[in-house]
């Protein structure tokens, strides 16, 4: 077994080249220089093997803020250090196991990131939307509301992308105003809704967060009774009542904080944090529409009005339209939601939400 | 493919390749030890545990990637030494978000806020969120530098980061107005200022590089690609009309656009191929020139480095960048048919997963990892090939190119600059996504 042999000691005062020889004692590695000085001992169980090639040995000291350097190129050298230095592995095993438990303990955190994703964000946006003070919601909707305009009036109609603002549509406009009134009349919600139909050929209607409700005159057409309509209307109220909108915002923060801060766009191109935001925001919107759903048939129940017409407009525009993925659909599937609104609805009673003339008024709404 | 293989395995032949005349002790050759198989292994390794990590590797990854270009640039016979650690990087990483938080914060309650504030809190948040960027570039400078050893003494950067950063906003902005007329002066100013504040022990570093000297040699460059861009882009303008585009759009649904255009301008479509053909042809012919540009750049900014009293020449060959650049698209092509191979077996079990009317949720989730998986694995495909060919082989070609005059004047260094930066730079640019390599 070799006891020493030559190597190059840098000592981290100055870069000067000292051509030295290691000697291997009991307690740990003598340094010395050509005339036999003395440069640095050190100790065994202070060695750390750092950063080199693979045909040099680099030593460095463990846990110290100096840059001292041994770099051993002699192969016997190397192996008889490797033997007498815990922290020295030439054979890469000890290298291989740190790296497997630092890789076990990665894996490990994406598990738990993925959860706090799947459950965690879903509940803290929910804690903290009731935390939201209204006039902060309301400005959250105002923005949202001046910006969802922007996205849905492709036209570019600016002001005239509502309906009911020409002569014609006024009857139409108080109408709509009127079956909106009974339904918040009986909703008990903390703040004014305000509801507007808007030009958009989709049969669809939006709920914005701090009680703004867009209708759009695609589902003005396919409604056949004020009672669909009335249950779209109040669908939303559902929404409003539940402060979905806001939810919806602060789980759409968090999503993009976890996935495009803390897990990093590690390809490229924002697809990633795309797919696992829609993926993962509809799994959540698909228990809140359900909720709505309960609402609107609760509201229409209380006012004596057709809980069950919601099921059947759904029906209609839900069989006129492509069945997407379920994975991407942020309502659940129409015949079971209509199975569960029809067995929730009670019998209608009392007199019609607007009569006839209001009804006929309201379908021509956006008949400039 | 050979003529390349034997390029790669001859980094001896650099130093014959200097001028005789010049005595060999006084130039210190620099070598490149590093093998392209051992990289590429990293390099695939590390896309593996990026995907299953979900990204949060990247930090082991960079660290190693660096461990080893480091370790293998070999300078008159001793290597250098990266010593920075991945868990420095990663709390450096967390730290960064602690930062990032309130003021992403604040640009969501100022966005809210629908008056002047509002309206100036997008353009404000991106501007301030550049010059953020500039400033984690500096500190990530100084990160590394504190990082990399050479015969036991470590490279530090001082220096103010609050004036690096406005400084190259500004240049940045310039060159932004000028259509990058103005780049080669920005980079002078960079690199003059990073390496005024650049010590190997106490030895400070300067750079000579000149502005217009790179400003001549980029010229032709620039023109070339500039003269079809302005010629499109005109065109375009001339094209342009609020009015028609509406018109067109107005009812955008199945009916044939072009037939409309037609049928409102009948001139519009020349008009408009043209600007296509011009602007396509700007964006071949910068694809063209840019490994030149990128061979110009490196050279001009190697040579203008010094340390002390040492300068360095570098004698890097264009023919080697395109070499590079060769390789990276061939290996994407070979990529590329090995992806349609492997879409075939793909696409039936897809198919199978989402056959019939009513698919279980189980299937949709499948199928749509799937999907994902396989433009994840494309993505990683496309930044591994870049980075074992294009970086790999700009870090062999920039080393190794490389003449040191006088380096005898560093053989005595004192050590200086105290404890090592912290890596909350790193962090910032990550958080911001400038960090590169």
């Amino acid at each position: 077994m070799t006891s020493s042999g030559p190597a190059v000691f840098y000592d981290g005062a100055t870069n000067e080249r000292h051509a030295v020889t290691v000697t291997l004692e009991a307690a740990g590695l003598r340094i010395a220089d050509a005339a036999q000085r003395t440069l640095a001992e050190w100790r065994y169980d202070h060695l750390e093997s750092v950063s080199a090639p693979d045909d040099v040995l680099r030593i460095g000291l463990l846990h110290d803020p100096g840059t001292a350097r041994l770099d051993v190129r002699d192969p016997e050298l190397m192996t008889a250090i490797d033997i007498k230095a815990e922290g020295i592995d030439r054979t890469g095993g000890l290298a291989r196991r740190q790296r497997a438990t630092v890789t076990g303990w990665i894996i490990a955190a994406t598990v738990l990131l993925l959860l706090v994703a799947w459950f965690g964000i879903p509940s803290i946006a929910g804690r903290l939307t009731s935390l939201v003070p209204a006039g902060l919601e309301r400005r959250l909707g105002d923005a949202v509301e001046m910006q969802t305009r922007t996205v849905l009036d492709t036209a570019g109609a600016g002001e005239n992308f509502e309906c009911g603002r020409g002569p014609r549509e006024q009857a139409g406009r108080a109408a709509f105003d009127k079956l909106v009134r009974r339904l918040e009349a009986n909703a008990g919600l903390a703040s004014p809704v305000r509801a507007f139909v808007v030009r958009r050929a989709e049969a669809n209607a939006i709920a914005l967060p701090g009680g703004t409700v867009f209708v759009f005159e695609g589902l003005i057409n396919q409604a056949r009774t004020p009672d669909e309509l009335a249950g779209v209307i109040a669908h939303e109220l559902g929404h409003v009542a539940h402060r979905d909108g806001t939810r919806s915002v602060l789980q759409g923060a968090g999503l993009s904080f976890l996935f495009g801060m803390v897990l990093g766009d590690f390809v490229g191109g924002g697809a990633v944090v795309i797919a696992a935001r829609t993926v993962l925001q509809s799994s959540y919107t698909r228990e809140v529409e359900t909720a709505a759903d309960a609402y609107s048939v609760d509201l229409m129940n209380s006012i004596g009005a057709d809980g069950s017409a919601l099921a059947a407009i759904l029906t209609r525009i839900g069989g006129a339209t492509e069945p997407g993925m379920k994975i991407l659909m942020d309502h659940p599937d129409t015949r079971q939601r209509a199975t569960t609104i029809r067995a929730r609805a009670e019998a209608p009673h009392g007199a019609p939400l607007i009569d006839a003339a209001d009804w006929a008024a309201l379908k021509r709404i956006c008949e400039q | 493919m050979t003529s390349l293989d034997a390029s790669m395995d001859a980094p001896a032949s650099v130093p014959s390749r200097l001028p005789s005349s010049v005595p060999v002790t006084a130039r210190r050759p620099i070598r490149f030890t590093g093998q392209p198989r051992s990289y590429w292994r990293l390099l695939i390794r590390g896309a593996a545990l990026l995907m299953v990590t979900l990204g949060i590797y990247r930090f082991w990854l960079a660290t190693d990637v660096r461990r080893f270009l480091w370790s293998h640039t070999e300078i008159a016979g001793d290597n250098l030494e990266y010593s920075g650690t991945a868990v420095e990087l990663l709390i450096g990483f967390l730290c960064a978000l602690v930062i990032m938080v309130p003021i992403y914060l604040a640009f969501f309650l100022a966005a809210l806020d629908i008056g002047l504030i509002g309206a100036l809190s997008g353009g404000l948040g991106v501007a301030l969120l550049f010059v953020l960027g500039q400033y984690s570039i500096y500190l990530v400078r100084r990160y590394r530098l504190s990082r990399t050893l050479y015969r036991g003494l470590r490279f530090h950067q001082d220096g103010n980061a609050v004036v690096y950063a406005i400084g190259a906003s500004l240049w940045w902005a310039a060159t932004a107005l000028t259509l990058g007329l103005t780049l080669p002066w920005m980079q002078a100013w960079r690199e003059r200022y990073k390496m005024r504040h650049t010590y190997y022990g106490t030895v400070p570093g300067r750079f000579t590089g000149a502005g217009w000297r790179l400003f001549l040699r980029g010229l032709p460059l620039w023109l070339i690609v500039f003269v079809p861009f302005a010629i499109g882009f005109s065109a375009l303008t001339e094209a342009y009309d609020p009015e028609t585009i509406r018109l067109v759009l107005r009812k955008a649904s199945d009916d044939d656009i072009i037939a409309r255009i037609e049928q409102l301008d009948p001139g519009l479509i020349d008009t408009i191929g043209l600007a296509i053909a011009a602007l396509s042809m700007a964006v071949i012919l910068a694809g063209l020139v840019y490994p030149l540009f990128q061979s110009i750049q490196l050279r001009w900014w190697l040579s203008g480095l010094r340390i002390g009293e040492m300068t360095a020449r570098s004698h890097l060959r264009t023919a080697c960048v395109y070499a590079a650049y060769l390789r990276f698209v061939a290996y994407i092509l070979l990529c590329a048919i090995a992806l349609m191979l492997a879409a075939v077996p793909l696409l039936m079990v897809f198919g199978w997963l989402l056959q019939g009317d009513d698919v279980a949720l189980w299937r949709e989730a499948a199928a749509a990892l799937i999907g994902l998986g396989t433009y994840v694995v494309s993505m990683l495909a496309l930044s591994t090939i870049y980075h074992a060919t294009v970086t790999f082989s700009l870090w062999r070609l920039a080393t190794e190119s490389l003449a040191l005059d006088r380096f005898d004047t560093l053989e005595r260094v004192t050590a200086a600059g105290g404890r090592p930066s912290s890596a909350i730079g790193e962090g910032l640019a990550d958080a911001l996504q400038v960090g590169g390599l």
